[in-house]
């Protein structure tokens, strides 16, 4: 079973919750797909074994043939070529590395390279948990590239868990649209709320079951668990804004390594998970 | 000689739209005979890259000057490719502009100035690049 844990908003608590749960599973797969700010390693500790570079194909246009590249302006859709006065003019923030231009374009002048756009480490963390991090070159785009081919890896014969991106963008959606299940999580304030109500429809539209894990529970108000129960979503557990458990995230400790009873509390979310998704 | 403004409608009388790429009209203005001919900005809605087709639907129409309000950094780099002026930080109406562009009281811009994602307004900026 693959579980995504995401948020709308950002600092409510994934990574707590997915590491958390992953020491809790004890051997279990775990991927870090926020490429963008990965972070999960700080708290599983992994060594390891293997870094690969992730590249994506990209245009290149050979500008002293004269040819006519007007056809590869055309085509692309993000607007990525210009073609003006006879000059080609490139944008390779844009290119989504379609490849369309070097088929329209003027035979043999329009030619491809590998461009790298970040990395996938990969390794061990204990007890046993096979670990998987995407890394994004700063200033690169390709968020969604690093996080496809991180899809490949993921072993379909043990549980696996997904610390996905914050938001409900294209980032986001890539992480959850392969799992069985995600779970949310929130804090209880409007802010929060505002937020949950979003990933809610992106949730509902992709046709994802899921359940809210509340963060921080004891701040704010009761909007979120009032939400929940108008829009009959399962709550699978609420922690307590406790400040042993954010001393120990800031010295890189998981809630599970804090406080034991956090072990089968998230073996607990695992099962209901289970019985949810039948 | 043609000369391309932002425009917020198809009249001399309209406003200039501020946003060069995301602009809803250009009127292509031809000083020699003083006669003129607005087109749609087919590009406004596009996710990214709005400028950069713009800036090349004009150069096709063999225009040699911009005038407009704020333009960002891909459709001046298209702009400078065609060898096309650009007159920003302009307002008022098209109709003034032209006058003003006739008398020759405009200096050249030799940079953009706005960040790229800027005519897409707050919170529209983020996340549609993929």
């Amino acid at each position: 079973m693959i579980i995504s844990v995401a948020s709308g908003k950002g600092g409510t608590g994934k990574t707590t919750v997915a590491v958390g749960m992953a020491q809790a599973i004890g051997f279990c797969q775990f991927l870090d797909y926020d490429v963008e700010a990965p972070n999960a390693s700080f708290f599983l500790r992994p060594s390891i074994k293997n870094i690969e570079k992730v590249s994506i194909r990209q245009p290149y246009f050979l500008k002293d043939t004269g040819a006519d590249f007007s056809r590869c302006a055309d085509f692309c859709h993000y607007n990525a070529v210009a073609f003006v006065k006879g000059e080609v003019v490139f944008f390779p923030d844009l290119c989504h590395g379609c490849g369309g231009c070097v088929l329209v374009g003027p035979q043999g002048s329009v030619r491809e390279k590998d461009v790298v756009v970040g990395t996938i480490s990969k390794g061990t963390a204990k007890p046993g948990i096979n670990f998987l991090m995407g890394n994004l070159i700063p200033g690169s785009l390709r968020t969604i590239s690093i996080q496809n081919k991180m899809n490949e890896y993921i072993n379909h014969d043990e549980t696996v868990i997904i610390d996905s991106p914050p938001g409900t963008s294209c980032p986001m959606v890539t992480t959850v649209r392969n799992s069985d299940y995600c779970i949310l999580v929130t804090e209880p304030t409007p802010f929060g709320l505002n937020d949950l109500e979003i990933s809610v429809k992106v949730l509902r539209k992709l046709d994802i079951p899921f359940g809210v894990i509340i963060n921080r529970d004891g701040i704010g108000d009761s909007c979120v668990e009032e939400f929940c129960s108008s829009k009959n979503i399962i709550i699978l557990d609420k922690i307590p804004n406790d400040i042993n458990i954010a001393r120990a995230y800031s010295r890189g400790m998981t809630i599970v390594e804090c406080q034991d009873q956090w072990k089968n509390r998230f073996l607990s979310v695992i099962k209901e998970i289970e019985k949810e998704t039948g | 000689m043609k000369v391309a403004i932002s425009s917020n409608g198809e009249s001399l009388e309209s406003s200039i739209d501020p946003r060069f790429g995301r602009s809803q009209y250009y009127i292509i203005y031809n000083t020699d005979g003083d006669t003129y001919e607005s087109i749609s900005n087919t590009s406004r809605q596009a996710t990214g890259g709005a400028g950069i087709q713009a800036a090349q639907d004009i150069s096709n129409k063999g225009v040699e000057a911009v005038i407009t309000t704020n333009i960002g950094p891909n459709a001046y780099r298209v702009l400078e490719a065609a060898r096309i002026k650009v007159y920003s930080g302009v307002t008022g109406s098209v109709k003034n502009a032209v006058e003003d562009f006739k008398k020759g009281s405009f200096n050249t811009t030799s940079s953009p100035n706005v960040g790229e994602k800027f005519g897409m307004g707050p919170g529209n900026a983020r996340g549609g690049k993929e």
